[in-house]
């Protein structure tokens, strides 16, 4: 399978109201895709959809060839998908190693019992998770944060925390929304070099949301435009830098046309 | 086809056709067990279903009062006010001192109608008070804070009422004689009282005067508004404080009328009161679907007259399961159409 | 590259100091109460006094509202659900202590290490079976609840649990006729239930210093299920829960099964102190099960802390002595010294209203904040304060 992820003809409708309409999208195996549009264009509601949080009124989404619209969005995560979000949702009040800790509940194993009398399989467990989530915090360069409260950390790392949260569901796709709102140029070019060191270190493929150009058309392969709940071009990012259409939806139409 | 036609056409993802099934069979046949239930009580004893019916949609008219108070202030800052039902005791026994104590009225007669009205007044000013006085002290502040803390609050605030419903009233439930004449007009073989009539000839203009407030007023708007959006509101130059607090003043004087109806009506006050009514207004409020004005009255007269069928009939749970039956009610409206019958379903936005 | 941090222990520590503290308080009333109050040359000054302000059965009974707490701590203090209707719990447990260790079921001779003659009709099963019996009863019926409701957002969820907080006494309440069997005697009650046999004899009703002994070993207990649980992956996924239910399901946490094994174990505290307390009152009486001891419950755990076991026995423990011994022996003492007639006892609401309104108010994080909570319910309104339309507070 050459596509990991696989959404075919996805349409969200709020009521009357159509978000997102008849769109396809696929993502590779491996691979950095990205997905824009000016806003209000169903960017983030096609998002959601692709992690289980609003179900589509029509279409299907397949996961590494098995149906997953219906899944619930803990099921989706824990075979896989990850996400971040816009406005940062980490757990404020529990430490970074919690944090990771908390996304790997899909992957341990013990129950009540086993936790109450702390059986040597539990601690095993729990010390793997330690050591996996300090790794993790190493990797994405929080090791010495380990155990500070994740409200306290500075913007920059709070980012970079939920990444690796989102990490720690071993996912093999990382879709990531508007990862570098309110960065400035260093701290995005930093964050580039994260993304491809991470595509070519791991099995992952990223989706990312996005309004900085720079970014995408220097991390992506390929680029979907979506213009009002429709794809309106999808392409490299040299291709799509040159589309009318996709120029004519960020800047308007230049001429009323009826 | 247009995409939207098609989208239209499309049910449901198969988890979401088999849940929509499961609602509709469960509806379907709650509907059924109703009219079946209500069917064979009316072949049996159809003089007395009659009589009971118009007991019920009359306390079902005291619940609407109630239920509005609980649906304005969920609509407009997504709280349960416990406390709401616990104002209506208060108001109660407000009125109870008011005609009987403090005018000493406890006849059927023009000084005792008169009274009757003065207390209309002063009680719906009562209720107004009190309850700005409760947000304002108690819940503005914690208009921002998570969702446990005002509800706590609240629930705090409902055992507060509570105790001043104890030192005021007693501890064991008190008589009190009406203002309102004894006699009872008879149609179709059913008798009507002249309390009944009464809460009829106040309930529903004061119903209908909500009514025009909220649709037809500048402040009614400014109510809607907020409720729709607070932070928009506030662009929009709406003062948010103020309109929060008209809310709860009219809420608060729906709740003082149904407190002095009760009163008169049925002559007892208690300091339990506000906590048996107060759920089966809230049932009622959420039943309707929680925000919606109408949805308030309609659901608290069809609880009105499920309860009363259900104390009244032969053929019934009976008297002592009334808060049972209620609650169940609310749980499986809860369950399976927590937007009610008239709400609308919203979804979090992420 | 890995970095070395040191794990911070202040955690373990400070639950260590509460340990110590809590064991001597347990020691000394233990003490007081077994060996102090029956010598005879107690002054009779110190006896009237222990009596008045803190007689054996009154500290008892505080034990069991300790364990209940405790239940209810798991639920709203870690999982941050609003549960409104605890006392069914406490109900459940009771009559399985009257259906399991009485003469009730009068028509059956069941015996099972039970601490009565063999002869003795009903069902008598030994207490510490029957502990555990009600335990897992009320966490069945913690499932049961939850399963429907669970994912309601909280102030229905609040309403749901209040409705079963009433419906489930009521059902006991009418209990001697539930379509045509008894299932509780009704207002009449079980009135007696078997003593709890600690193998060398059976506890009598003056036994006050061994069953203070029990009541501690099961509140240690619910300490100890808590403090583990929190622990591990359960209690994360409980605070996850709390603090952004959204941003956990999307981490994989599923989440009606971890707000239903909140409820059940929170619940399972329910049914030891309803068997705890049906042993100390001897019978299982239906209008002491209603509404405002679940709010009670809430303000235990409100005052001392959402989320620590520390706080919330101390609360428990005060608010309880408090509202059954305290005022009315406060009261009292008042009412000679002045010559006054002032109904202290009637004060009760009075006293759990203004606690949760004040608290919330005021101190929201209970009197001794688990550290991380002081910043959970003030959360949102930093966020607030950093919004386009930054309100005046």
């Amino acid at each position: 399978m050459s596509n990991v992820l696989e959404a075919k003809s996805v349409s969200v409708a709020f009521g009357g109201l159509l978000a997102v309409n008849s769109v396809d999208f696929t993502i590779p195996r491996r691979s950095v895709v990205s997905l824009i549009g000016p806003n209000g264009a169903g960017k983030t509601t096609f998002f959601n959809v692709l992690t289980g949080l609003y179900k589509p009124s029509a279409g299907t989404i397949d996961y590494e060839g098995r149906d997953i619209t219906d899944l619930p969005p803990h099921k989706i995560a824990s075979i896989g998908i990850a996400r971040t979000f816009q406005n940062i949702r980490l757990f404020g009040l529990m430490t970074a190693e919690e944090n990771l800790m908390v996304a790997m509940h899909s992957r341990l194993k013990s129950g009540i019992t086993s936790t109450i009398l702390r059986t040597p399989k539990q601690r095993r467990e729990e010390q793997g998770a330690e050591d996996r989530a300090q790794e993790l915090l190493d990797y994405v360069g929080l090791g010495k944060w380990t155990y500070e409260f994740a409200r306290n950390l500075s913007y920059g790392d709070q980012r970079r925390l939920e990444v690796a949260r989102a990490l720690a569901l071993e996912p093999k796709v990382l879709l990531l929304d508007e990862p570098t709102a309110g960065m400035n140029p260093q701290e995005s070019q930093v964050f580039i070099d994260f993304v491809k060191r991470l595509v070519a270190e791991r099995d992952i493929s990223i989706m990312l949301i996005e309004h900085d150009m720079k970014v995408v058309m220097s991390v992506s392969e390929r680029v979907t435009v979506l213009d009002q709940g429709e794809k309106i071009a999808e392409g490299t990012p040299e291709q799509i830098k040159s589309n009318k259409r996709v120029i004519e939806a960020y800047l308007g139409k230049s001429k009323e046309s009826k | 086809m247009s995409a939207v036609a098609e989208v239209q056409k499309f049910k449901g993802t198969p988890g979401q056709i088999r849940r929509q099934r499961i609602e509709r069979i469960g509806a379907i046949t709650i509907t059924l067990i109703l009219a079946i239930w209500i069917l064979v009580n009316i072949i049996n004893s159809p003089q007395q279903f009659a009589q009971v019916a118009v007991l019920g949609l009359r306390n079902g008219l005291l619940y609407a009062l109630i239920a509005l108070g609980y649906t304005l202030v969920y609509g407009i800052i997504e709280l349960i006010n416990f406390a709401h039902g616990d104002l209506f005791m208060l108001s109660a026994v407000f009125s109870s001192y008011f005609i009987t104590v403090w005018f000493k009225q406890d006849e059927s007669n023009p000084a005792g109608w008169l009274t009757f009205i003065s207390c209309l007044f002063a009680v719906m000013v009562f209720g107004a008070v009190i309850n700005v006085l409760i947000e304002r002290l108690a819940y503005r502040r914690l208009r921002n804070a998570p969702k446990l803390a005002p509800l706590i609050t609240a629930v705090g605030m409902s055992f507060l009422l509570n105790f001043i419903g104890l030192k005021w009233n007693g501890s064991t439930p008190r008589q009190w004689p009406t203002v309102i004449p004894d006699n009872d007009i008879v149609i179709a073989g059913v008798e009507i009282s002249m309390i009944t009539i009464l809460l009829f000839v106040v309930g529903i203009p004061l119903l209908l005067g909500l009514n025009y407030i909220v649709n037809e007023t500048k402040n009614g708007k400014a109510m809607r508004a907020t409720a729709q959006d607070k932070d928009a509101a506030t662009l929009m130059g709406i003062n948010v404080n103020k309109t929060i607090a008209f809310t709860f003043a009219i809420g608060g004087a729906m709740a003082g009328a149904a407190g002095l109806l009760y009163q008169q009506s049925i002559g007892t006050t208690n300091y339990n009161l506000g906590f048996q009514l107060g759920l089966i207004a809230f049932t009622s409020a959420v039943l309707g679907g929680i925000g919606n004005l109408w949805g308030a009255v309609v659901g608290a007269l069809l609880i009105g007259l499920i309860q009363g069928l259900n104390d009244g009939l032969p053929i019934a749970f009976g008297q002592q399961w009334s808060q049972s039956v209620v609650f169940t009610i609310l749980i499986i409206i809860l369950v399976f159409k927590p937007a009610g019958l008239l709400g609308k379903v919203t979804t979090e936005k992420v | 590259m890995s970095t070395k941090v040191t794990k911070p222990n202040n955690v373990a520590r400070s639950n260590r100091k509460w340990i110590i503290g809590y064991s001597i308080a347990g020691g000394i009333l233990f003490a007081i109460y077994q060996f102090l109050l029956p010598w005879e040359g107690l002054p009779l000054g110190i006896y009237d006094a222990v009596y008045r302000w803190m007689p054996p059965a009154a500290v008892n009974e505080s034990l069991v509202y300790v364990i209940m707490a405790l239940g209810l701590n798991i639920v709203v203090g870690y999982a941050g659900l609003l549960d409104l209707g605890y006392v069914a719990f406490w109900a459940i447990g009771g009559y399985c202590a009257g259906w399991f260790m009485s003469e009730f079921f009068y028509f059956l001779n069941i015996h099972f290490f039970g601490s009565v003659a063999a002869q003795a009709p009903g069902i008598h099963i030994n207490f510490w079976m029957v502990l555990i019996i009600g335990g897992f009863v009320c966490a069945l019926f913690g499932v049961l609840i939850g399963a429907p409701t669970l994912r309601l957002k909280s102030d229905y969820l609040a309403l749901v649990t209040l409705g079963f907080g009433e419906i489930i006494p009521q059902v006991f309440f009418n209990g001697e006729n539930f379509f045509g069997y008894n299932i509780s005697n009704g207002t009449k009650g079980i009135v007696q239930v078997d003593p709890i046999p600690i193998g060398v004899k059976n506890l009598g009703p003056f036994d006050f210093g061994w069953k203070l002994l029990i009541f501690i070993l099961l509140t240690v207990i619910m300490v100890f299920i808590s403090l583990r649980l929190r622990r591990g992956r359960l209690g994360r996924a409980w605070l996850a829960i709390r603090e952004d239910e959204l941003a956990a399901s999307m981490m994989g946490v599923p989440l009606m099964r971890t707000k239903l094994a909140s409820y059940a174990v929170g619940a399972f505290a329910g049914g030891l102190g309803g068997v705890a307390f049906a042993t100390h009152v001897n019978g299982v009486y239906a209008e002491r099960f209603n509404f405002a001891i679940s709010i009670f419950l809430l303000a235990m755990v409100v005052l001392g802390g959402m989320g620590n076991v520390w706080g919330v026995i101390l609360g428990a423990f005060i608010l309880s002595w408090v509202n059954g011994n305290g005022l009315s022996a406060f009261g009292a003492f008042y009412n000679e010294r002045f010559g006054t007639d002032v109904d202290f006892a009637s004060f009760t609401f009075l006293l759990f209203g203004l606690v949760l309104i004040l608290m919330m108010l005021f101190k929201r994080e209970g009197l001794l904040p688990e550290s991380r909570l002081k910043m959970v319910l003030h959360v949102e309104e930093l966020d607030e304060a950093e919004s386009s339309t930054g309100k005046k507070k």
